[in-house]
């Protein structure tokens, strides 16, 4: 019997290719999550309800969440801007610059924390001329949102700077010659063609503020119910070796993440609405 | 296309009376002179093909009038007023791109409707304004059933059509079209030049486009000024450039050209073994000269039928479609030309490969000197 019911494709090693990328994605994803929701099974409901309600952990959420999604917000709007400077003008030490971007990429965490814990705190070279006039960075939540803006710079920069890139000078003279200016320009014809690279900017910047421990212990004070952040607080339950409730808040932040870039996600397929 | 009678700007010409001058512009990018003193007048009204080669200036002529370039030397003149400052969104023109640059994430109707929309408050039209005047022009360019289409789901005939809707929505002053042809294929590039010659027919508006193809320029334009490394070789009536090239830069680009080398002398020329009168070089004494010939005006003939007609061994014979191109060898010579001949002349004569047979150039125009081209 003839059995080739299968369409052959002109690039060949589709089967290969697809078995191993389904192999990999459960290897290093989805088994260690599965391991998580197994764990956290071992909690009855009330349990599993009482220890991710508990009020020091949902002040944990909010300061998590809050922050991450603030930082993001900063980091979308410096994020274009830098990417804006860099792309669009020439000026000495440019790529300096360029190269500077990705550093809080490369840095140890920890090292970013304490510089920053350093740097902010009353008597550092930023701290000291903040102080006076009320405002406290280090060991706040504030401080919190400085990391966490700090570790997400480089993703809105690195996802809209080649779109930036690529935009036609002619769109933006035909915009001029229909009589637009310079903020018609951006808002009405740049902005929406960036838009879902932003989105896409946006989107990583959170999901690294949310997942960032290293930098923001050093520079939190983490203060229980004040500046205490989720990931924080998970490591604390595994130290005291209660492994349930640590994976039952830790399944709570993941579902959490997931429907934000979700949401997300679909903004994004909406702004790209016209490229069919 | 065009069938219908639209005439949204029947009332409306009045604004539209605009010439243009350009006076003694030049353009340098570093070493390179884009643009070398060219003046130039379109009269208002007029459709005006700037031809040339790439790298002749005909777009940086183009980009300067509509103020996306800077000339560094000389004016820009609209309707007599000085405008070389005037910034791009003050100069009222109309610019359509060869990629057609349309907002891709904008629909047909938001493209075409832009520049009455990012008009300041008291000159925007209403909604409904802006509403009744891009279906005016969807109808124009018969688009008025794609208004909610985005520009990729467009072919690029449609995409340049509603380019060409979004820059008259604005009612400008002027028209420029940078190649606007250029990126469609054969057959609707054809339907398009000509749509766009019943159009301008229509609107009147002060127009200038770009191109390097001759039978565009020669279909469409009103006059056509044709271009060369950032001069202007000859400027005319499609008629008069064609039938009169004034160098032998223009004879060559437009159209099919044969070159005879030989020496002219009182008024009587020799080249590529033949004879014939040139009165226009009855001056000139014993000089180098260049005998140019366009393929279609090779006559070939059985039999000589004067003194103009020489020798020559068929080389090879294609057929093109309704033309027969032939390939001649002079035998005296032993320069190679080409004859055009149509269908039914190739199909009396019968030609083979390798007989002899008598080529007479039927109109020939000869320039004097060492010209290079």
């Amino acid at each position: 019997m003839n059995l080739s019911l299968k369409k052959h494709s002109v690039l060949p090693g589709f089967g290969p290719t697809l078995g191993y990328t389904v192999f990999y994605l459960s290897l290093i994803v989805l088994i260690p999550l599965s391991a998580l929701i197994f764990k956290t099974a071992g909690l009855t409901w009330g349990e599993f309800v009482a220890t991710v309600t508990a009020p020091r952990v949902v002040a944990s959420y909010r300061v998590t969440f809050g922050a991450a999604l603030l930082a993001a917000a900063v980091n979308a709007v410096f994020g274009v801007l830098v990417a804006w400077v860099l792309v669009r003008y020439r000026f000495p030490g440019k790529r300096l610059f360029d190269a500077l971007v990705d550093l809080p990429f490369a840095l140890p965490t920890a090292v970013a924390g304490i510089t920053l814990a350093t740097v902010y705190s009353g008597g550092g070279w930023i701290g000291r001329y903040l102080e006076p006039h009320g405002i406290k960075v280090a060991y706040t939540p504030l401080g919190i949102l400085v990391a966490m803006v700090f570790i997400g710079l480089p993703f809105v920069v690195r996802t809209v700077q080649p779109v930036l890139e690529e935009l036609d000078a002619e769109i933006e003279e035909a915009a001029a010659c229909l009589g637009a200016n310079r903020w018609q320009t951006f808002s009405r014809v740049l902005f929406p063609t960036l838009l879902p690279s932003l989105l896409t900017g946006f989107a990583l910047a959170f999901a690294r503020a949310v997942g960032e421990y290293g930098s923001i212990i050093f520079i939190a004070g983490n203060m229980p119910m004040v500046s205490e952040i989720t990931p924080l607080l998970i490591i604390t339950k595994l130290e005291q070796y209660d492994f349930a409730g640590a994976t039952a808040i830790a399944s709570v932040m993941l579902l959490a993440s997931f429907i934000v870039l979700l949401t997300v996600n679909l903004l994004q397929k909406w702004s790209r609405r016209f490229a069919e | 296309m065009g069938g219908r009678k639209t005439r949204p700007y029947n009332n409306r010409v009045k604004g539209t009376d605009m010439s243009i001058e350009i006076v003694s512009v030049s353009k340098n990018f570093g070493q390179f002179a884009a643009l070398d003193n060219v003046s130039l007048t379109v009269p208002s009204g007029e459709l005006v093909a700037l031809l040339g080669p790439s790298g002749s200036g005909k777009t940086t002529l183009l980009r300067i009038i509509a103020g996306l370039e800077t000339p560094d030397g000389g004016k820009i003149l609209f309707n007599g007023e000085e405008a070389t400052d005037r910034h791009v969104r003050e100069r009222q023109v109309g610019f359509v791109f060869q990629h057609y640059a349309l907002f891709r994430h904008m629909t047909v109707f938001d493209n075409v409707a832009f520049g009455l929309t990012v008009k300041p408050r008291k000159e925007r039209p209403g909604k409904a304004g802006i509403r009744d005047k891009v279906h005016e022009l969807l109808r124009l360019i018969q688009l008025e059933n794609l208004a909610d289409r985005y520009p990729s789901q467009l072919s690029g005939g449609q995409r340049q059509r509603v380019a060409l809707a979004r820059a008259l929505a604005v009612e400008p002053q002027v028209l420029l079209l940078d190649e606007p042809f250029g990126a469609l294929d054969a057959k609707v590039r054809v339907e398009l030049r000509r749509w766009l010659r019943r159009l301008h027919d229509e609107i009147h508006v002060t127009s200038v486009f770009v191109t390097h193809d001759q039978e565009e320029a020669l279909e469409v334009a009103d006059r056509i000024v044709v271009m060369n490394g950032g001069r202007i070789e000859q400027e005319g009536t499609p008629g008069e450039v064609y039938d009169r090239p004034a160098t032998p830069f223009v004879f060559n680009f437009l159209g099919n050209v044969n070159l005879f080398h030989g020496r002219v002398h009182n008024g009587l020329a020799r080249l590529g073994g033949m004879e014939l009168a040139s009165p226009e070089h009855a001056a000139t004494t014993d000089s180098p000269a260049v005998g140019y010939v366009r393929s279609h005006d090779i006559e070939v003939e059985r039999l000589p039928s004067d003194s103009s007609a020489v020798a020559a061994e068929v080389r090879h014979v294609h057929t093109v479609g309704p033309l027969v191109r032939v390939e001649l060898l002079l035998s005296e010579s032993g320069e190679t030309v080409e004859a055009e001949l149509s269908r039914d002349v190739a199909d009396r004569l019968r030609l083979k490969t390798g007989e002899t047979v008598f080529a007479r150039p039927r109109k020939l125009k000869v320039f004097a000197g060492d010209y290079q081209i």
